[in-house]
């Protein structure tokens, strides 16, 4: 049995609570938060008692194999680095650290450590993007990507979290370097990850505030993002977060023999052979084969959701069960390093050009240096 | 001093979400009873339209001191509190999430009780709950349900983040009350209404299908229309000999689920309904919250038996306390408050 504690009771606590009450074999042995009553309207709603404000005498009474860290971003690197310390195995939410150096030694401490580390990049095990990664792994795209497109969109009209954010300078989200791209586009952009090299040539990142953004009243607040990027052996991707476009959260590839299109809000997954065909049929086998894809997964989705796999936090389900598996079973974790690492030299490299100065030095004073772990 | 009164207009007086919909009729309220020694809590994203509007009526609303900030911040809250004799709590987590709503309503609210015993001189603390705390499941269809009626044991199964956040503000000023000795009173407001408000209540039906469904039939509406609930809400803050005390706010004239959708129908054209019988309604919510369980939240649990009975078994409501302990009397009578809440869909009818 997996003893699992999570850190942090705000709104994502409760989804990490319903997803590990769908895995078998692990338990919820304490619930930490600054605010104990935040811990314990978590604790009081799911029938989980051991309640905590301090996160050592969590560690130290509850001794969990594994921690879900659900804080804001700024506490990621010293949290984590604690519960490494204390011999657990931690699952950070996204964004996994403010900057790539900080996410390049919190691994490198958990691999000391002999702990795993995983990341909230649950979008990334939705049941399209399982099937998308089975088929580009099974040779479907012929060959490397040689392009990419992510596309994020994000409803400002939910002011309920934007607004806050944007009227006060002090909140978290406008204290990270990449503001409220910071909080958002990891997932987006660990979608491109996972298709290219580590060594990149190339990224280029504009960014502008949308006419939206700016009656809601923020000043330096942008919203609308697009990025190209290179890789050194010549893919290139396209990544565009946008709050004015709506409900397209997709990824497309492009390799020399097919293209994949997996859209994360419809559930679905588009394959689509390279081929040519002769005269007129060009007008009438295409549309016909799109009709056919799209019906497809109508097909299954309707399958999945009579099977009961149609419910909204799958993704994350898939996420929390492969990384506790890992830990179990001695494999690799479920998002390699590589990927994360990646990921967050991406977003360093757009926050500097977009907000120059001010990201390159996070506001915010952060990490003290992790220790080696001293208990297990 | 008014010796009716528990404060004189010299009490330095605390409104959270003063710039919220019935927050800003409060204020407006106390500036009409003479009290303008105000602080009104805003936090910095409000646009403060409804605040100004209630301010520029009143020579006094330029004393009134504007205090920015946000309820979980305590250092914000020891700011608001300082020498304050009565707070009025309006202020409210509306999140769909439990955490986001419970941060809002509880935890704000355990920061305002902690600075206002440290930092106020406490006469009165008044929380501003809701009639969504109840859980009528046990009461009979057209029961009265009033003040003693039991509150929501499971607001987790209603699936009502907000319901949960009122329960458990409630919970800690019934608390800080008992440990704490602070004076306060408990108001539940009905449902409330007024220009500034178009939405439709939910105890009348819900839109979640691209057409309206009229569940309320021929249910009566707890209704209070925004000026007659603020004035409750004031003189809950001003009466002696009510500490300790719960009030339902709800008018005299109540009118039916089919009298305001019909009233409503007319003023915004093009709006079309289709009404379901509650057994009917009671079915689908009971089939909805089985297959919720079953499919292992594959469908929230958004309709389910709690929320059917709450919002839609139909009761009969009283204002017999507010009446009686604090001299209440609605001051718009329901065909003006009607006239009033109907004329800002335009002559033309557009919502
Ligand atoms: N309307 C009804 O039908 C009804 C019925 C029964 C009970 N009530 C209760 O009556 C009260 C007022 O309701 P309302 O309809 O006037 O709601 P409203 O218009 O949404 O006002 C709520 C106010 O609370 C403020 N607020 C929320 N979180 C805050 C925080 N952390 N710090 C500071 N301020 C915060 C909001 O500020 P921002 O402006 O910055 O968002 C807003 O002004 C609430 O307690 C509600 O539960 C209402």
């Amino acid at each position: 049995m997996l003893r699992v504690a999570i850190i942090g009771c705000g709104k994502v606590a409760d989804q990490h609570v319903n997803a590990i009450r769908r895995i078998t074999d692990c338990r919820i042995v304490a619930l930490c938060d600054r605010e104990l009553l935040m811990a314990r309207q978590l604790g009081d709603r799911f029938q989980i008692s051991s309640c905590f404000s301090e996160v050592d005498e969590m560690l130290k009474v509850a001794k969990p194999d594994a921690v879900h860290i659900t804080t804001p971003p700024q506490s990621h690197f010293s949290l984590a680095s604690q519960c490494l310390r204390a011999g657990s195995h931690v699952y950070l939410e996204k964004p996994f650290a403010i900057t790539a150096e900080d996410a390049q030694a919190l691994i490198d401490f958990a691999d000391k450590c002999g702990l795993k580390m995983t990341v909230g990049h649950n979008y990334q095990f939705t049941l399209e993007m399982l099937e998308m990664r089975r088929l580009a792994r099974k040779g479907f795209l012929g060959g490397k990507p040689v392009h990419l497109e992510s596309y994020w969109s994000y409803d400002l009209g939910d002011t309920s979290y934007v607004g806050p954010v944007l009227g006060n300078p002090a909140h978290w989200v406008r204290q990270l370097p990449g503001q409220l791209f910071h909080n958002i586009i990891s997932h987006g952009i660990a979608k491109l990850a996972e298709f290219l090299d580590d060594e990149l040539t190339e990224v280029v990142a504009k960014a502008h505030q949308s006419q939206e953004l700016g009656g809601l009243g923020a000043q330096e607040v942008l919203d609308e993002l697009r990025v190209l990027i290179r890789d050194k052996s010549g893919t290139t991707a396209f990544f565009c977060f946008s709050t004015q476009i709506k409900g397209r959260n997709q990824l497309h590839i492009y390799g020399p023999a097919g293209t994949l299109s997996a859209d994360i809000i419809t559930g679905s997954l588009i394959r689509n052979q390279t081929r040519s065909f002769k005269s007129y049929l060009t007008y009438f086998v295409p549309p016909l084969n799109n009709a056919l894809e799209h019906l497809r997964n109508l097909r299954l989705n309707v399958a999945d959701f009579i099977r009961r796999r149609l419910y909204q936090d799958f993704g994350m389900k898939e996420l929390i069960e492969r990384f506790y598996n890992s830990i179990r079973l001695g494999g690799p974790p479920p998002i390699p390093y590589r990927e994360i690492i990646l990921t967050a030299q991406i977003m360093d490299e757009i926050f500097t050009q977009i907000y120059g100065d001010r990201a390159s030095k996070p506001l915010t004073p952060m990490r003290p240096e992790p220790a080696v772990a001293t208990g297990e | 001093m008014n010796l009716a009164y528990i404060a004189s207009p010299g009490d330095r007086i605390l409104v959270t979400g003063s710039n919220g919909f019935i927050g800003a009729k409060v204020v407006e309220i106390l500036l009409e009873y003479g009290f303008s020694k105000l602080h009104c809590f805003v936090r910095p994203s409000s646009q403060l339209g409804r605040l100004e509007k209630a301010l520029d009526q009143f020579d006094a609303g330029e004393n009134v001191e504007l205090i920015i900030g946000d309820l979980l911040s305590r250092d914000d809250c020891e700011k608001a509190t300082e020498g304050v004799s009565i707070i009025y709590h309006l202020a409210a987590g509306f999140d769909k999430s439990f955490a986001g709503a419970f941060m809002n309503s509880a935890l704000a609210t355990r920061n305002l009780l902690d600075a206002f015993l440290k930092f106020g001189k406490p006469k009165r603390f008044v929380n501003i709950s809701s009639f969504a705390v109840y859980s009528n499941l046990r009461l009979k269809r057209g029961a009265l349900l009033d003040e003693t009626c039991p509150l929501e044991e499971e607001p987790q199964e209603r699936f009502d983040a907000y319901g949960f956040g009122k329960l458990k503000q409630e919970e800690l000023v019934r608390e800080y009350g008992r440990n704490n000795g602070l004076p306060h009173v408990i108001v539940r407001p009905g449902a409330v209404f007024g220009a500034g408000k178009r939405e439709l209540s939910g105890r009348i039906g819900v839109d979640t299908f691209g057409i309206f469904i009229h569940l309320g039939r021929n249910n009566i509406l707890p209704l209070t229309f925004v000026d007659n609930c603020a004035e409750a809400i004031v003189l809950a803050g001003l009466k002696p000999g009510v500490d300790g005390e719960t009030f339902n706010v709800v008018d005299n004239e109540l009118l039916t689920s089919r009298q305001f959708l019909e009233a409503y129908r007319k003023a915004a054209k093009g709006f079309r309904s289709i009404s379901i019988p509650y057994p009917l309604a009671y079915g689908i919510c009971l089939l909805w919250e089985k297959y919720s369980k079953w499919s292992k939240g594959q469908l929230p649990p958004a309709f389910n038996r709690r929320r059917c009975a709450a919002e839609w078994k139909g009761n009969r409501y009283s204002n017999r306390n507010l009446h009686e302990k604090l001299g209440w009397e609605p001051r718009v009578p329901m065909a003006q408050a009607m006239a009033s809440y109907l004329s800002q869909f335009g002559t033309n009818g557009t919502v």
